[in-house]
């Protein structure tokens, strides 16, 4: 449902806006990263998006210490229940108590920024703004806006008018989702997107379900449905070694390209595994759902990569690519 | 490869070089003579690639060149000038002067070295330096004594080594020397109102760069000298003096003037004379047949061009090198820049090859030959001078490629691509590569400056004619010589072999002038241990103007006007400082070699330390311009706007150095106030105030030599020792932090205060006056090697540029390296003994900085696009 704010402007659950990124769609572009998903993959490297809601976030770190500070404590109606302080000073911000009624206050007083707020309720205006003050980059690069998340699609509707807006003021659109929602969704952006980036984690679905708390029927549905519509597309798969980098899955997503896409997509990337976002996994209270994993040496990791994309240009004959600093064909 | 393989705008060029892009992970970074425009040579690899030339020869020549600016002293200039002063006691300074010289282009020791093809050296070996003792022997010696010259806990880098003979050669000299200095003469000059704020006071500003050196920051009239040659410049000279009439008193001068340039003219020929000797001599004993030819070949061009214009690339390229390296041993001012290599040269390139004289491959070669060169000189700095200007070798000898020409057309040639190519051949941290860029260059330059930033040793560094030119010209500089620039040292715009600029003479620590402003002109941390407190603060008075205190103001606007009156108070006695050691130069150290050099000398009969040449300038810097700007910002924000606090519990809490005010501290620091660098006009504005204030005292004011100041705005590695001079500031800084440098945004260790990222600090920085700062500015980036990799990192990393050009920013340069890598290097030097990095205005070998430097590189913001 389209949320509104109290002038009745729409709005959108943003978490984060992220300017000058080259790795989601051509050139330099800002990317609004929306709240709330529908998976929940082991490897996620933003968390904080994983909640269609505004979070609190504790950096121990910057803390000054109860002693020197505590003005978090005196503003909480709370008197301090949903926060927990160590030695050194804050350790968690969180609402497992359900006592924490994300008044904000103590992020709004903290002095250091160790208590942050993540997520914003942004009117499709004020993203807009945001988004056209890199104009000038767009235009130089090929560049443009990404919406991204979590699932951008949860908010299809803020999302459809954002990039309406945006293609209105000239400015490129690119859309960088999962697909696991109604068709019906995907195709009321789809009208104002220039390029979808999506992801095909596993082909089989039982696998994908355990990596990512979902089967991938609608996924590939949506994905066959996409190419249809004619729209430009890329698919990656995050390659994480012992979950899905296996050679036999790889050539089971190069079959689907081939087959059930003809080929049809911009370019197929393979993404090496990083272990990202753990600061905010720290943050947000939550343990890393990898745990200690840790990836096969990065060169020989990468040497690998590069084995399976020949392989996949070579004998199946699309449009591979090793990590995205490629440039696109479009 | 045959020289069609690559021209600049092929197409089919771009399509085979394209495979290169295929796979991020699959880069051939093999060296080739002729390298396509858009060869990559990896991201952030710096310096660590053995055998980077694809010529043998200079593979070679780098495994015997060492990686560090270590040398030893030598005695024998200091010996030489010694002796013709002696031989000459009572005859017009600027005639001792050119007896000094000659008497070592005559006598000194000389070497060719092995493989070389390029010849001239300081009259010492590879790495070695001279001693300069018209700008102090005292010092030289006394750190000899104390051990503070060679390898020592005191002295970890940028150490000379020396002989007991050296060290006793030396101290005989040093009752003739006694008392005849540039520093005894300038602090007879002085009062103590002008040195009380310097840096042989407090340090509010310094002006001791060419107390203890000359002044050096210029290039040559390389296109006079390839048309003249020696012998013509002789002919000039003659003419000119015969034309003298000795009845009127100013002719009298004159006359002294050319009879001092005759001297060091027919000195010069000699000396390039003597190198030709040198070879055929070496020739005869080498068993090499090929090593014999090329000793001959070089003795035949050195013979040539002692005293006719050169013929071929060759002997142009030879001509430079020796003309240049003389320059040094003349004096010891740095900054002896190599002007418009890609302009200059081009007849010379295309002469060849179309006679077939000379292959692109061959000309390549010598260009890497010649590079090696430049880094094989070396200047002896005191032990203090080492920890602002680490690893610096030679200094400053930049070398321009690029930009318009003379018409307004663009000058990009092959010379330009190859120029580029050269660096990342040799990979050493010479010359200092400065490419020209403007709204009309060509994509393919773009593209290859790219790529060398992306290796990561930090060069190039990248200027805009697009504001330089404007800048130029708003100091009275025609418009066919602003076009013309060249780029020298550091970070200077300055106009070919017409110029004798003063440029980075000193610098004015403008974050320290707010402090006195907002304190009634005292020092913050005003206390009884201060060397001056007897007649300062303990006798009821304060270092600076009586400006009112932040506890008083009543409103923003009082806080501004102090800092205007605070600036001029301090502008006045910097100008004053600068002027006395102005005039201590034309007295005590005319320059009769390089004035035979430099365009209208010889045709105003005047030397060119007493603004003999047509533009005559002097430019000093404004430093910790981020950290003035926030420091503004912080006050009206916190105290005026909010009220958050009171005036007089931030200076309290700045006296504490913050302890006792961890909560405003942290606040202070945060993204709640107001910063520079994040593309916000609160701030951004009282930046530009800040820089303003500073050039609006500075600017146009009377200079000794006959022209005016100009200011800069950057702070090299300086921002470090002001810091150091430095208490706690409003901004967020704590005691003895380095201030915010060149036109960058703070970073203080609580944190950085730029935090949104690239283009938020280009739209920050651009907000600034460049073009005012006539002296140059500066902004340093750093970026981890990820943000760069792929072509959309590179192209990403040209828009960023292209951007930087269309606001009108000056000047840019580039680090490539992470964090992890940095950190790597400290703690493990030895395995990363060709880390180059960009210091600010130069690039160095990263284990050679002191630690306070490298840990103010390392604290730079890391940008990252993803």
């Amino acid at each position: 449902m389209l949320h509104r704010n109290a002038d009745g402007a729409p709005c959108a659950l943003v978490s984060n806006i992220q300017r000058y990124t080259i790795h989601d769609g051509p050139g330099v572009r800002t990317e609004l990263f929306f709240t709330g998903c529908t998976l929940r993959c082991l490897w996620c490297s933003n968390p904080e998006t994983l909640r269609p809601e505004v979070q609190l976030g504790a950096y121990p770190d910057k803390c000054l210490s109860l002693e020197k500070c505590g003005r978090c404590l005196k503003v909480c109606p709370e008197k301090g229940a949903p926060l927990q302080f160590g030695d050194g000073g804050i350790i968690k911000a969180v609402r497992e108590n359900d006592t924490c009624r994300t008044c904000l206050r103590c992020a709004g007083e903290c002095p250091s920024r160790a208590i942050r707020q993540w997520g914003e309720w942004m009117t499709v205006d004020e993203m807009l703004k945001a988004v056209e003050q890199d104009r000038s980059f767009y235009r130089r690069t090929g560049g443009g806006v990404t919406l991204s998340g979590g699932e951008v699609l949860l908010q299809w509707e803020a999302a459809a008018l954002l990039l309406e807006a945006c293609k209105k003021a000239g400015i490129h659109t690119c859309v960088e989702t999962a697909l696991n929602v109604p068709t019906a969704h995907m195709e009321a952006v789809y009208a104002f997107t220039d390029l979808v980036i999506t992801d095909i984690k596993h082909m089989d679905t039982q696998k994908h379900r355990e990596f990512t708390g979902a089967g991938n029927e609608r996924i590939l549905e949506n994905i066959r449905r996409a190419v249809e519509l004619g729209k430009k597309l890329v698919i990656r798969t995050p390659v994480v070694p012992g979950y899905n980098g296996d050679e036999e899955n790889i050539r089971a997503i190069g079959a689907f390209i081939r087959d059930a896409l003809k080929g049809k997509i911009v370019q197929y990337q393979l993404l090496p595994y990083r272990r990202l976002g753990l600061e905010k996994y720290d943050a947000l209270g939550i343990p890393y759902p990898m745990g200690d994993y840790q990836p096969p040496e990065r060169g020989e990791w990468e040497r690998e990569i590069t084995r399976l994309v020949q392989m996949l240009s070579t004998e199946y004959g699309i449009p591979a690519a090793a990590g995205s600093g490629g440039k696109l064909q479009l | 490869m045959n020289n069609n393989a690559t021209c600049l705008t092929s197409e089919e060029n771009v399509r085979l070089n394209r495979d290169t892009y295929k796979y991020a992970g699959l880069v051939d970074t093999r060296p080739q003579a002729v390298e396509p425009f858009d060869k990559e040579w990896g991201v952030g690899l710096s310096g660590n690639t053995p055998n980077p030339s694809p010529f043998e020869r200079i593979n070679k020549i780098l495994s015997v060149t060492q990686k560090t600016t270590n040398g030893f002293v030598s005695p024998d200039r200091a010996e030489l000038v010694t002796q013709a002063y002696k031989e000459h006691p009572g005859e017009p300074q600027i005639l001792k002067c050119a007896y000094g010289i000659a008497n070592v282009l005559d006598n000194t020791p000389i070497y060719i070295y092995p493989h070389e093809l390029i010849v001239g050296c300081l009259g010492c070996d590879k790495k070695g330096a001279p001693v300069h003792p018209e700008f102090g022997l005292n010092w030289v010696v006394n750190e000899m004594r104390d051990g503070l010259m060679d390898y020592s806990d005191k002295r970890t880098h940028d150490y000379f080594s020396y002989t007991r003979e050296t060290q006793d050669r030396l101290e005989a000299l040093r009752d003739f020397w006694d008392g005849k200095t540039i520093e005894d003469y300038t602090n007879a000059m002085l009062t103590d109102d002008v040195l009380k704020g310097s840096h042989a006071g407090k340090g509010v500003f310094f002006a001791d760069a060419y107390v203890f050196c000359g002044a050096g920051h210029l290039g040559i009239d390389y296109e006079r000298l390839f048309r003249l040659g020696y012998g013509g410049i002789r002919r000039l000279i003659k003419q000119h003096m015969d034309a003298c009439d000795l009845s009127k008193p100013e002719d009298i001068e004159r006359h002294t003037f050319y009879r001092a340039t005759l001297i060091t003219t027919d000195a010069a020929i000699r000396h390039i004379l003597r190198y030709a000797a040198l070879a055929e001599e070496m020739a005869s004993a080498e068993p090499d047949k090929q090593r014999a030819g090329e000793l001959l070949k070089i003795a035949a061009i050195c013979r040539h061009i002692s005293e006719n214009p050169p013929r071929t690339f060759w002997e142009a390229l030879m001509l430079v090198n020796l003309a240049n390296t003389m320059i040094h041993i003349e004096c010891n001012g740095h900054s002896i820049s190599y002007g418009r290599f890609d302009q200059y040269m081009y007849p010379y390139y295309l002469h060849d090859l179309e006679t077939g004289e000379a292959t692109r491959e061959f000309m390549q070669e010598l260009i890497e030959n010649f590079y090696i060169k430049i880094w094989d000189l070396n200047k002896l700095r005191n032990h203090i001078l080492i920890k602002t200007f680490g690893n610096g070798g030679i200094g400053g000898p930049a070398l321009t490629v690029g930009g318009i020409k003379k018409d307004g057309s663009d000058g990009t040639n092959e010379l330009t691509f190859m120029a580029l190519d050269a660096h990342a051949h040799v990979r050493i941290p010479c010359p200092w590569l400065a490419v020209r860029l403007h709204a009309g260059s060509p994509w393919e330059l773009k593209v290859k400056t790219a790529n060398l930033i992306r290796l990561g040793t930090g060069e190039p560094k990248i200027f805009n004619d697009d504001v330089a030119i404007p800048s130029m010209l708003s100091s009275n500089v025609d418009l066919f010589d602003a076009r013309d620039y060249q780029v020298v040292g550091c970070v200077e715009p300055d106009v070919s072999g017409k110029s004798y600029g003063w440029k980075d003479c000193g610098h004015m620590n403008i974050a320290r002038v707010l402090e006195l402003a907002i304190n009634d002109g005292r020092c913050i941390n005003c206390a009884s241990d201060c060397p001056r407190w007897e007649r300062c603060g303990g006798a009821g008075g304060q270092l600076g103007l009586k400006t009112g205190s932040l506890a008083d103001f009543t409103s923003f606007e009082q806080v501004l006007e102090a800092y205007d009156k605070q600036m001029k108070y301090w502008c006045d006695r910097q100008v004053a400082f600068l002027n006395a050691v102005d005039l201590a130069h034309q007295a005590l150290r005319p320059l009769p070699y390089l004035s035979i050099l430099m365009d209208g000398c010889i045709e105003n009969g005047k030397d060119v330390t007493a603004g003999g040449t047509k533009y005559n300038f002097t430019g000093p810097q404004g430093v910790g311009i981020g950290t003035a700007g926030d420091g503004l910002s912080a006050i009206r924000q916190l105290v005026f706007d909010e009220k958050r606090v009171t005036g007089r519990e931030l200076l309290d809490a700045i006296r504490a150095d913050w302890a006792g005010y961890e909560e405003l501290y942290a606040y202070v620091n945060s993204d709640r106030v107001h910063h520079y660098g994040n593309d916000d006009d609160y701030a951004d504005s009282l930046t530009k105030f800040a820089m303003d204030t500073w050039c609006k005292h500075i600017e146009r004011r009377p200079n000794a030599h006959g022209g005016f100041f100009q200011p800069g705005a950057y702070s090299v590695t300086v921002n470090v020792a002001h810091g150091q001079n430095q208490w706690a500031s409003v901004d967020g800084r704590r005691a003895f932090e380095p201030v915010s440098d060149c036109m960058g945004a703070v970073h203080t260790k609580c944190c950085s205060h730029d935090v949104k990222g690239p283009l938020e600090i280009l739209r920050s920085v651009t907000k600034l006056d460049h073009a005012r700062a006539t002296n140059g500015t500066l902004l340093n980036w750093k970026f981890s090697p990820s943000a760069l990799a792929g072509e959309a990192g590179r192209d990403s990393l040209i828009a960023l540029i292209e951007e930087y050009i269309h606001r009108k920013g000056m000047h840019s340069q580039f680090t490539v390296a992470s964090r992890e890598t940095l950190l790597a290097a400290q703690k493990d030097p030895d395995n990363y003994r060709d880390l180059l990095v960009r210091v600010a205005g130069y690039s160095a070998y990263f284990v050679e900085l002191n630690k306070a430097l490298q840990d103010d590189i390392i604290g730079r913001t890391e940008l990252s696009f993803d």
